[in-house]
């Protein structure tokens, strides 16, 4: 991780902001400076490689296109092909080459368009890369950042709609963080590049600002021109609240704060925690917040077997926590993603599910 | 006051253009060549840049289509 001497003294005042999705930060006496998630990656992966001569990217479609979700616009323009590079549709080629870079003093950023596609590249992964600094003694590391777009709700179909969250956070030697506002996006891509060790950048295709995606505005918000970095690891509280703790990564903080906001009407005000980073997991503000609330309910995308909703749970209840209710997860079911739009929104998760969980819960624990 | 417009020669008069996204609000403070809106030609991607300093007033949503040099915005 990066030294505490490149956080810029604004950075906490607009850190809360950022996190809680407001409007101008009132701090700055500059206009607010907005961006997209999209925006934002390519602004940090430039200004690294402008700083950094070992930062290069590589990918399907990353360097005449700009990446087919907007993460490496301008690069090519400012860099040149050396350090912009397309490559063909081969993961297994890229993402492998991508890591002996890493073990030889290159810092490569290097893009699996959609998550789905892991499969053909997972050995170079979890198997080299993860391990490759256990392996040798701390000898060779490898400072590789592989960003990967996730999430559905667009009608893409089971092979180019899931998270897979959890399939990444579970396995030891990865860092996996994903953004839930343009701030985030930016702090943390600059934290991932600096890291000597390989971090998976999820962003969601539902906050990249792209037009045919839909874009949760909230997820636009002001960042910084200059150098930040968002620490990995850590989570954010997006909303403060006391009876009801409500978890979420990505979208679904988003989903979760309009939620919070609808919960006001019931006279329950809720706490959002956007989990930031899975991988490592900020288990201790899961845990505080929850001492104060005494209700935890899990918001995620991914699939709710062995997920991020039962992991941050057993965090809570491992601890020893009064809980009021019994906590509570929303996740897609274990089934695969369907195509048809109307099948597919029955089973995402969304605010309202959020609504009628959280009202439950409190139902739970009005009669004792 | 100043008038912000649709690009002109970017793309295809035939093409179907729209913003995709506003990046600031109605009545929030934008800085003269800050990208403040992107619109979607055919899933590629062009900038909406602000021509001058001031207070941004909306005069098109996001989603709605939009032609080569309309008036989308004023900035005052």
């Amino acid at each position: 991780m990066s030294s505490p001497e490149n956080i810029p003294s604004e950075t906490s005042a607009a850190e809360s902001i950022a996190s809680a999705g407001a409007g101008t930060p009132a701090a700055t006496a500059r206009p607010a400076r907005r961006l997209t998630i999209a925006r934002a990656i390519a602004e940090a992966i430039g200004q690294e490689m402008g700083r950094d001569s070992d930062v290069l990217v590589m990918g399907e479609d990353i360097a005449k296109l700009g990446g087919v979700f907007g993460t490496t616009t301008g690069l090519l323009d400012r860099f040149g092909a050396e350090r912009v590079r397309d490559t063909p549709i081969s993961e297994t080629a890229f993402i492998g080459a991508a890591v002996g870079l890493a073990a030889s003093g290159m810092k490569p950023v290097v893009e699996l368009m959609f998550v789905d596609f892991f499969g053909v590249c997972m050995d170079a992964i979890y198997n080299l890369a993860a391990k490759q600094s256990y392996f040798s003694g701390g000898n060779v590391t490898c400072p590789m950042v592989l960003m990967t777009s996730v999430g559905g709700g667009y009608g893409d179909a089971g092979q180019h709609s899931q998270t897979l969250y959890a399939t990444f956070g579970h396995l030891p030697g990865l860092k996996v963080v994903i953004p839930s506002n343009a701030y985030d996006a930016k702090g943390l891509m600059l934290a991932a590049i600096r890291d000597p060790n390989p971090v998976i950048f999820m962003y969601h295709k539902a906050l990249q600002g792209m037009g045919w995606l839909g874009t949760v505005q909230r997820s636009i918000t002001d960042a910084p021109e200059g150098d930040y970095v968002v620490p990995l690891g850590k989570a954010k509280v997006a909303r403060e609240g006391g009876d009801v703790t409500l978890v979420g990564l990505g979208l679904s903080v988003h989903q979760a704060l309009d939620a919070a906001e609808r919960l006001v009407g019931d006279g329950a005000s809720a706490e959002v925690i956007d989990l930031v980073s899975i991988a490592p997991l900020d288990r201790e503000a899961v845990r505080a917040s929850v001492r104060k609330t005494g209700r935890l309910l899990v918001v995620d995308d991914d699939y709710l077997s062995y997920g991020v909703g039962a992991e941050v749970i057993a965090s809570v209840c491992e601890a020893g926590i009064a809980l009021r209710a019994a906590p509570q997860r929303i996740a897609f079911p274990d089934i695969p993603v369907p195509f048809t739009p109307v099948m597919e929104h029955f089973v995402l998760p969304n605010a309202d599910k959020i609504v009628a969980a959280a009202r439950a819960m409190m139902e739970m624990t009005s009669h004792d | 006051m100043t008038e912000v417009t649709v690009p002109t020669g970017l793309w295809d008069t035939g093409d179907e253009a729209a913003i995709s996204a506003w990046l600031y609000a109605d009545g929030d403070a934008v800085a003269a060549g800050a990208v403040i809106a992107e619109i979607m030609v055919e899933k590629s991607s062009f900038e909406l840049v602000a021509p001058a300093s001031g207070t941004l007033a909306i005069l098109v949503a996001a989603e709605i289509p939009v032609v080569q040099g309309q008036t989308v915005a004023r900035i005052a």
